[in-house]
């Protein structure tokens, strides 16, 4: 009974104290880089919110958008924060992953080493979407400013519009770099956009044919004009 | 300061071969061949009656004409016994050339500048190509005051129907008024007489790569003579009558290439307009007369709908630059009836400072800014004619004059924002 219990409670639990000691300063060594890992995050995150105080990217941020973007979606901190922040946590993730390295387990090495491989994907997907971002209000500003003055009655929905596709393809893109169910996104992507394509084609050269008819009229045959319609005023 | 321009072998030789002229008159031009025979013939026969002893030199600075615009300047020629009783015509010459750089107005007069400066000419004058109206009266009264009365600048003032010129009556005029004191009636009339000295002057601005060459020559050259203290005056012209530019032309793209050009200007010469305080009128001269008023159909429904139509659609944008007084004065005229649509002078002088503003501070695009200012302008346009339309040209330039002193009188409330000190 005595060899039994030996041989399934105190051996193992013997085996297992044995590796854990072994593994402790490993453990130790791992906790206190991730200790150094926070302060550096710390500090890294102080200068990169510092030099973008100095090159007033603040300013540029608020010129395209994206501070009145931050604030609908509930984001208190400036972009320079936001930035601040995204760089305290990647040092910290960093050196999380340092501090894992150096338990040197030989099954998180391998998850490790994907991971690091992964990261570069992550990093240019950000940037597609930010890109997309700026990009889709800008020409969004100018797709909505240009029909205003074009007198086109759905300007605001036209300039929605033409945000939200901007956007769509930035936020596909993002996915395909990703890697994330690539052939699937990009049928559905293809798909609903051509669908809506010619949904809009039909509906405006079948549907909408006379009103087509003169507004191409009103476009490109001065004579079209309607009495009553066009100034005579000089501007310049 | 700007790099130098090398002009072609041709005019370098011909420039050798003149040495030195006392008038330049400068013609820019590009696909011009239906009208700038005339405008050649009328500035041969003003130099040959007028300054009939001066050494004088017409330059064509062309911009890749393909309808035959540099032949027919070539071949322009005045039949001075049917146009003048007595005449002399010794020193005058002609020169036609290409000009090189970015295509646009303010290239072709770098040419005709570079040229002047090399000639060391005393007097010139540049008149558009396409004038219709132009007289050989024009050269006498764009050249004789810089002559005979040391002016450095004349600048145009015509004869104008009373809504002629909405962009220059509602912004340019009032505005450059305000900010560098002079009262130069058309600041971007397209024709002016200017010095030698300040063709040189001109020519050493590092602008000849910018906006400035494309679009923006007429209102730089006032706005720099202005700016930098030069002798300045005007000359009443008449009529201006000239080939109709695309009337389907964009109104938004027009109105950006003008103000655009302004609020850079006053980017540029804030320390000078900060300290002036009023304005004072400058000599005209010339035999001012007033035409006819023949009705002109004007389309206010379509110009309020705009209005309303902006003001609804781009309210969003409005707010990020506009005082929340003037987007609700906005948001309230944007609801009124035609009867009682007006739009008052403090509320526009407001608009176009903060406009003005938000281009310094770089708030966006700076085309976005502008071309959102066509409704708003199309708003005051229409607020204008109702309230004038049964005025008479004398009327309706004493409402203008109330609207200049609307901006001269608010200037204190843009000098305090152009620092950011509110």
């Amino acid at each position: 009974m005595k060899s039994f219990v030996d041989k399934i409670i105190v051996q193992p639990l013997r085996d297992v104290t044995q590796k854990l000691v072994a593994f402790l300063p490993n453990l130790l060594t791992g906790i206190a880089v991730f200790a150094i890992g926070l302060v550096v995050a710390w500090l890294v995150k102080l200068l990169v919110v510092r030099i973008i105080k100095l090159l007033k990217l603040d300013a540029a941020f608020a010129r395209s958008g994206v501070t009145d973007a931050l604030q609908k979606m509930a984001v208190k901190d400036t972009p320079s924060k936001l930035i601040g922040r995204m760089f305290f946590w990647l040092v910290v993730i960093i050196f999380f992953v340092l501090s894992l390295s150096v338990m040197r387990a030989p099954v998180i090495d391998q998850l490790l080493e994907k991971f690091l491989l992964y990261l570069p994907n992550i990093f240019v997907a950000l940037i597609i979407l930010a890109s997309g971002f700026v990009l889709g209000n800008f020409l969004g500003r100018a797709a909505l400013i240009a029909s205003v003055n074009a007198g086109v009655k759905l300007s605001g929905l036209l300039s929605k519009g033409v945000k939200t596709v901007i956007l769509l393809f930035a936020f596909v893109m993002a996915l395909e770099q990703l890697g994330i169910g690539r052939s699937t996104v990009i049928a559905t992507f293809t798909i609903v956009f051509g669908g809506m394509v010619l949904a809009l084609a039909l509906a405006f050269g079948l549907g909408g044919k006379d009103l087509a008819r003169t507004l191409l009229e009103k476009r490109f045959k001065k004579d079209g004009d309607a009495d009553g319609e066009r100034d005579e005023l000089k501007h310049l | 300061m700007s790099k130098k321009l090398e002009l072609a072998e041709s005019v370098r030789v011909k420039i050798a071969d003149l040495k030195e002229v006392d008038i330049l008159v400068g013609i820019p031009s590009f696909n011009s061949a239906k009208t700038i025979g005339h405008v050649v013939r009328a500035v041969e026969a003003g130099l040959s009656k007028y300054f009939p002893d001066g050494r004088s030199l017409l330059v064509n600075s062309d911009g890749g004409s393909s309808d035959g615009t540099m032949e027919v300047v070539r071949q322009a020629n005045v039949d001075f016994d049917s146009v003048l009783l007595d005449h002399r015509n010794g020193g005058f010459h002609k020169l036609v050339t290409p000009y090189h750089g970015i295509p646009g107005k303010g290239s072709a007069f770098r040419t005709i500048f570079e040229i002047a400066r090399e000639l060391k000419v005393k007097a010139c004058a540049v008149v558009d190509s396409d004038l219709r109206s132009i007289t050989p009266e024009w050269i006498e009264l764009l050249i004789k005051p810089v002559l005979e009365e040391d002016y450095d600048y004349v600048s145009p003032y015509y004869m104008r129907h009373k809504y002629d010129g909405t962009i220059t009556n509602t912004i340019v005029y009032p505005l450059t008024r305000a900010l560098y004191g002079k009262r130069i009636r058309q600041p971007i009339g397209g024709d002016f007489g200017f010095s030698g000295k300040l063709a040189s002057f001109y020519l050493d601005k590092d602008v000849w790569e910018t906006d400035v060459a494309r679009f923006g020559i007429d209102i730089w050259m006032t706005t720099t003579a202005v700016a930098n203290g030069f002798k300045i005056c005007q000359a009443f012209l008449g009529a201006k009558i000239h080939d109709a530019k695309d009337p389907g032309a964009d109104l938004s793209a027009m109105l950006h290439q003008v103000v655009s050009s302004v609020f850079n200007l006053m980017g540029d010469y804030a320390e000078a307009w900060r300290s002036v305080r009023g304005s004072e009128p400058v000599s005209t001269f010339g035999f001012a007369y007033s035409v006819g008023l023949e009705p002109i159909h004007v389309n206010l429904d379509k110009m309020i709908e705009k209005f309303q139509m902006g003001v609804k659609e781009l309210i969003p944008m409005y707010r990020s630059f506009l005082p929340e007084d003037v987007l609700s004065f906005l948001n309230d005229l944007a609801i009124r009836p035609r009867a009682a649509f007006a739009y008052p002078d403090t509320e526009w002088v407001k608009t176009i400072f903060h406009f003005a503003l938000a281009c310094h501070r770089k708030i966006m695009s700076q085309e976005h800014i502008i071309k959102s200012l066509t409704p708003l302008y199309l708003g005051k346009v229409a607020s204008f004619v109702i309230e004038t339309w049964d005025s008479s040209a004398v009327e309706v330039e004493g409402r203008l004059e109330e609207l200049c002193l609307s901006f001269e009188g608010e200037k204190p409330y843009l000098i305090e924002r152009w620092d950011g000190n509110a």
